[in-house]
């Protein structure tokens, strides 16, 4: 038997072919994975999501701390206001370390505000007046009375609130971020200053996971 | 062959032999070209497996090791187990790893893109788990958050959980997690705001029976769950499909009994209702169009394979374009059927399966130190099918949250 294979059987052998390469060839992202990269936190990184992230906490702890930083109860103050730090509530849908934006303000004032303002280690409390107490019992040396109570009161407390409105539909997740901080002065509940900033981001998941 | 029947040739019947003989000889050239298909289709198709490349056991050290696309199926089931046995820190390091996966799927991601395509089947994507299982996981989460005394991101797992069912295409079931937002309210009523719009959300959510209302001194919480979760496999033709198992168990409801109180503890909330009542998802129509495209493909593969035979055979030795036709129809049919037996729409049934069945909640005013409480699971019947002795102590000025688990 004499075959014949021209272009009909050779052609759609090659179309058959080139299908299978096409289609069956399975390839791996990445194969030796992506090395470290380092990124700046005021940066989107490629790896990102529409809840908090550490862009959001330096753009607003930055706008944060030079709005403190200019009120006049602290530029104007008679000594140095002291200021403690309560605790920012979440109404976000969001589960986020809420001490990390206060600690972030806290720290870019201490470092830049040239001691406009003094912050209160109450967190540290336990540890202080454990030493406060060796120092009273004689278990240790002190450099003053260790009877006279030389805690700071607060002139002020800083604290924040994070609020959002989400939205999702078949086009996507929306999120909205309100942060707002406020001054509030210990001795008469004023709010002496409040700054607020606003987020909103959205996306779109891939097909496979709607 | 046998059933192939005696054919006609030049006025003549040939034998079934014979016939079969002229077949196998026209069949030749694909013969020839077979061994080379076949081999660029083993290579080409071959499965790349990952292997153990991502160790979801970083915690524990004793899970078993999964593939990088199943890391967040086993986060999940580590955390359940985990979570049942009282080891909080490995339960909430688990859950973190799989929610903080969650949080990144947004935009273009080449592991679903993949998982689209004709030739890979639904499974080959990052599991993330069907709502449900995304809900139960930030369930969990905020149970954790709350035992931490962080009521506020325990109601932000909550709200994050309520949201992702609420894009359901079958909006009558939309975000309609009870317990959800009768936690979202008890958190923010803890927190000083103001909590009974979404106890009425709560309310109205509810089936076979009604939320309590809210006790402001209530200082011990209890976070029951009870029953098994429901199970997944695949339907159709092509195993396209994405079906739902209800879990059987014995346990209907639960009852804590503590300090001369006894606190009912119903199902407020079935997991498998939750699973099942979402109506269709945009993957589902992706993977009926794979089905439609595999069944058609092998239909004309048949077609094509059939014609070239009858081609090859009627027109062998008369040295007509019809025999070389009939050696193209040949080979067209059989790629067809390769591709389409290539073609995948087999649905993913990854599936959560540690998950409970119902979950339930109640809540007591206890006064501070240790206090021991007994968790009956009830059958239909109302008789206990297995009793738990949960001992714990309550912490003056925040909450106690105690997890009951039948498992």
């Amino acid at each position: 038997m004499k075959l014949n294979l021209d272009r009909w059987s050779v052609s759609l052998s090659c179309v058959a072919v080139a299908g299978l390469l096409a289609g069956c060839a399975s390839g791996v992202q990445n194969p030796r994975g992506v090395s470290v990269t380092e990124m700046k936190a005021d940066e989107r990184g490629f790896v990102a999501g529409t809840g908090v992230e550490s862009q959001d906490l330096v753009r607003v702890a930055d706008k944060m701390a030079r709005g403190i930083v200019g009120i006049p109860q602290v530029v104007r103050a008679q000594g140095t206001p002291r200021v403690v730090l309560d605790p920012v509530v979440n109404e976000t849908r969001f589960p986020i370390n809420k001490d990390i934006f206060l600690t972030r303000i806290r720290a870019q004032l201490n470092s830049q505000s040239a001691g406009k303002v003094v912050f209160l280690a109450r967190d540290r409390m336990t540890a202080l007046e454990r030493e406060r107490d060796l120092k009273r019992s004689g278990q240790v040396t002190s450099g003053s009375d260790p009877n006279v109570v030389e805690f700071k009161g607060a002139d002020f407390f800083l604290t924040g609130k994070l609020s959002s409105l989400t939205t999702r539909s078949s086009k996507g997740v929306s999120d909205y971020i309100l942060y707002t901080f406020q001054l509030i002065d210990a001795r008469t509940s004023d709010i002496i200053w409040e700054g607020f900033e606003e987020i909103k981001k959205q996306g779109l998941e891939d097909a496979v996971y709607r | 062959m046998s059933n192939l029947l005696p054919t006609r040739r030049n006025g003549d019947v040939l034998s079934l032999r014979n016939a079969a003989l002229k077949q196998s000889k026209a069949l030749a050239p694909l013969a020839m070209w077979l061994p080379v298909v076949m081999l660029v289709f083993s290579t080409g198709c071959a499965t790349y497996s990952e292997g153990p490349a991502a160790s979801t056991a970083a915690v524990s050290g004793s899970a078993p090791q999964a593939p990088r696309r199943d890391a967040v199926l086993w986060s999940y089931r580590n955390a359940a187990l985990a979570l049942r046995a009282g080891r909080f820190d490995q339960a909430k390091a688990e859950l973190d790893d799989a929610i903080a996966r969650l949080g990144g799927i947004l935009g273009p991601n080449k592991d679903a893109a993949s998982a689209r395509r004709l030739f890979n089947e639904e499974a080959k994507k990052n599991f993330i788990g069907e709502p449900y299982e995304r809900v139960m996981a930030y369930f969990y989460r905020g149970i954790l958050y709350w035992m931490d005394g962080e009521p506020d991101n325990a109601r932000a797992c909550f709200r994050t959980g309520q949201l992702l069912d609420s894009d359901a295409e079958n909006k009558t079931y939309a975000g309609d997690w009870a317990l959800l937002d009768y936690l979202d309210g008890l958190a923010s009523m803890k927190l000083a705001a103001d909590g009974s719009d979404a106890l009425a959300r709560a309310q109205s959510h509810t089936r076979a029976t009604a939320l309590p209302a809210y006790v402001p001194r209530a200082n011990v919480l209890f976070f029951v769950e009870f029953g098994n979760g429901p199970l997944k496999y695949a339907s159709g033709q092509f195993r396209e499909q994405l079906r739902f198992r209800e879990g059987t168990s014995s346990v209907k409801s639960a009852v804590i009994k503590v300090a001369g109180q006894t606190l009912p503890a119903p199902s407020y909330d079935d997991v498998y209702f939750q699973a099942t009542t979402r109506g269709g998802r945009v993957m589902d129509h992706i993977l009926a169009g794979k089905a439609q495209f595999k069944g058609a493909t092998d239909a004309v593969g048949d077609a094509a394979i059939v014609s070239g035979a009858i081609l090859g055979v009627t027109q062998q030795g008369r040295r007509s374009n019809a025999d070389e036709i009939g050696a193209g129809l040949l080979l067209f049919g059989l790629a067809s059927k390769l591709i389409s037996g290539a073609t995948n729409p087999t649905a993913d049934t990854r599936c959560w399966e540690n998950l409970p069945g119902h979950l339930s909640f109640a809540a007591a005013e206890l006064p501070p130190g240790q206090h021991t409480a007994t968790a009956e699971f009830l059958n239909a019947a109302g008789t206990p099918h297995r009793v738990k002795t949960l001992t714990f102590t309550v912490q003056p000025g925040r909450d106690t949250v105690v997890f009951v688990s039948d498992h």
